[in-house]
């Protein structure tokens, strides 16, 4: 299986997933707020696009400015 | 490249379905440029309950309860029915009191704003930009960290509740017994047959779930995330709408002697203000409402409830519009509704 380019990271609700686009921003991590891709499904109708190379990265950001996460998914 | 499998197909399907039967229900019996309208078809339920008085709007809309089961229908079938709440249910049920007022100064909701401007009517042009100002405003406030809380996963009871409600009103639409109102003549006594409007309404609530189309997310989207796909589902539905229209000779283009109407452009505009923001703050428009109370979703279903109660306090206080225009307390209630939302705004914040 060919490596993913891409992760998704859910939130409960919209302003979380604003609060992590300039948190991750501030971290110098390129992402995107971008609708929530349907196969997933989430409370909120938002989400995080990162590059999956990130990954550590965007994890340990989001856990260091405590913004809860609903889950990250490839 | 990340993909997500069908989705601008389903979300084209679902505006196409949108449109044209919004257009072809009038056809088939509902009122003119009102084969669709969430606000105006739960206030005709209201009415048909009792809860208002105002005798030409008392109906069992069976498109209603379509929407809402079509949609537990599809969440069952791809297991996407969770049962949740706990997400500021009585803000939200004061927000959906006010979007129904909004609604009814304007005298549509968001579907019916593009099926009005779908059938010539371009008093729905300041009502689209009233939507716009209000999720606009809405963005702005959930950047400086508005929030209504998040919901949690709830016992299964708590999920199927609205869709309960909804079998329960079918048994009334099918039985009617006495105590169940119904309009003789005006816009309650027209309707395409239950079986139609049901059957139209299942469907359309069926692919709503599947594609999420919501008619304020779009624009919400444009300004918070500048993405196109939810707008592309209403923009399908208003040219599915107008070519659906124009085949079946209801086109007429002007401000004046529209159906169901009026002309007072500042409060059509203010009327969808108040309807665009506090749909931004509950996520989605009332017909979206419907959609996420049909997967179980009992947040939305305390806003479908408000709306229904802000109907009855419409009619019963003289706040809704009719094609005469504005009456004085419209204006008050949409002002007082305005500020209730900004209060919400500012201080709902994490």
């Amino acid at each position: 299986m060919s490596k993913p380019l891409y992760g998704i990271v859910l939130f409960h609700s919209t302003n979380w997933a604003i609060k992590a686009e300039k948190v991750l921003q501030r971290a110098g991590l390129e992402v995107k707020l971008i609708p929530v891709p349907r196969h997933l499904s989430s409370d909120c109708g938002v989400c995080i696009r990162f590059n999956w190379a990130d990954e550590e990265a965007v994890r340990r950001a989001l856990e260091e400015a405590q913004v809860e996460i609903e889950g990250i998914h490839i | 490249m990340f993909k997500r499998p069908f989705a601008p197909n389903v979300m084209v399907i679902t505006g196409l379905v949108a449109g044209v039967l919004g257009a072809l229900l009038v056809k088939a019996g509902n009122p003119p440029n009102m084969g669709i309208c969430v606000a105006c078809f739960e206030r005709d339920i209201a009415g048909a309950l009792g809860l208002h008085q105002a005798a030409v709007v008392q109906y069992i809309r069976p498109e209603i309860i379509g929407f809402l089961l079509g949609s537990t229908i599809a969440a069952l079938v791809f297991g996407e029915f969770k049962a949740r709440s706990g997400s500021s249910p009585i803000v939200r049920f004061i927000i959906g009191i006010f979007v129904m007022i909004g609604a009814l100064v304007f005298l549509g909701c968001p579907v019916r704003t593009v099926l009005r401007l779908a059938g010539g009517d371009l008093n729905a042009i300041p009502a689209l930009l009233g939507i716009a100002t209000g999720a606009f405003i809405g963005v702005q406030l959930l950047r400086r960290g508005f929030t209504l809380g998040r919901s949690y996963k709830a016992n299964s009871v708590v999920g199927w509740i609205m869709p309960g409600l909804m079998v329960g009103l079918l048994l009334l639409a099918v039985l009617k017994p006495a105590f169940v109102l119904a309009s003789e003549k005006g816009p309650g006594s027209m309707h395409a047959a239950l079986a139609v409007s049901l059957g139209a309404g299942l469907l359309i609530g069926f692919l709503a779930q599947r594609s999420r189309m919501c008619f304020v997310g779009g624009i919400r989207d444009l300004f918070l995330i500048r993405d196109p796909h939810l707008f592309s589902g209403m923009l399908v539905a208003l040219v599915a709408a107008i070519v659906t229209n124009i085949a079946i000779g209801h086109f007429k283009l002007g401000f004046e002697g529209q159906p169901v109407a009026h002309t007072d452009h500042l409060w059509n505009y203010l009327g969808m203000v108040l309807v665009g923001l506090g749909a931004t703050f509950v996520g989605g428009c009332p017909l979206r409402q419907l959609i996420l109370s049909g997967e179980g979703n009992a947040d939305a279903g305390i806003v479908v409830l408000g709306m229904v109660v802000g109907a009855a306090f419409a009619h019963n206080f003289g706040l809704a519009s009719s094609p005469k225009g504005v009456t004085p307390g419209g204006m008050v209630a949409t002002v007082v509704g305005l500020v209730v939302m900004l209060v919400i705004g500012l201080f709902m914040r994490e």
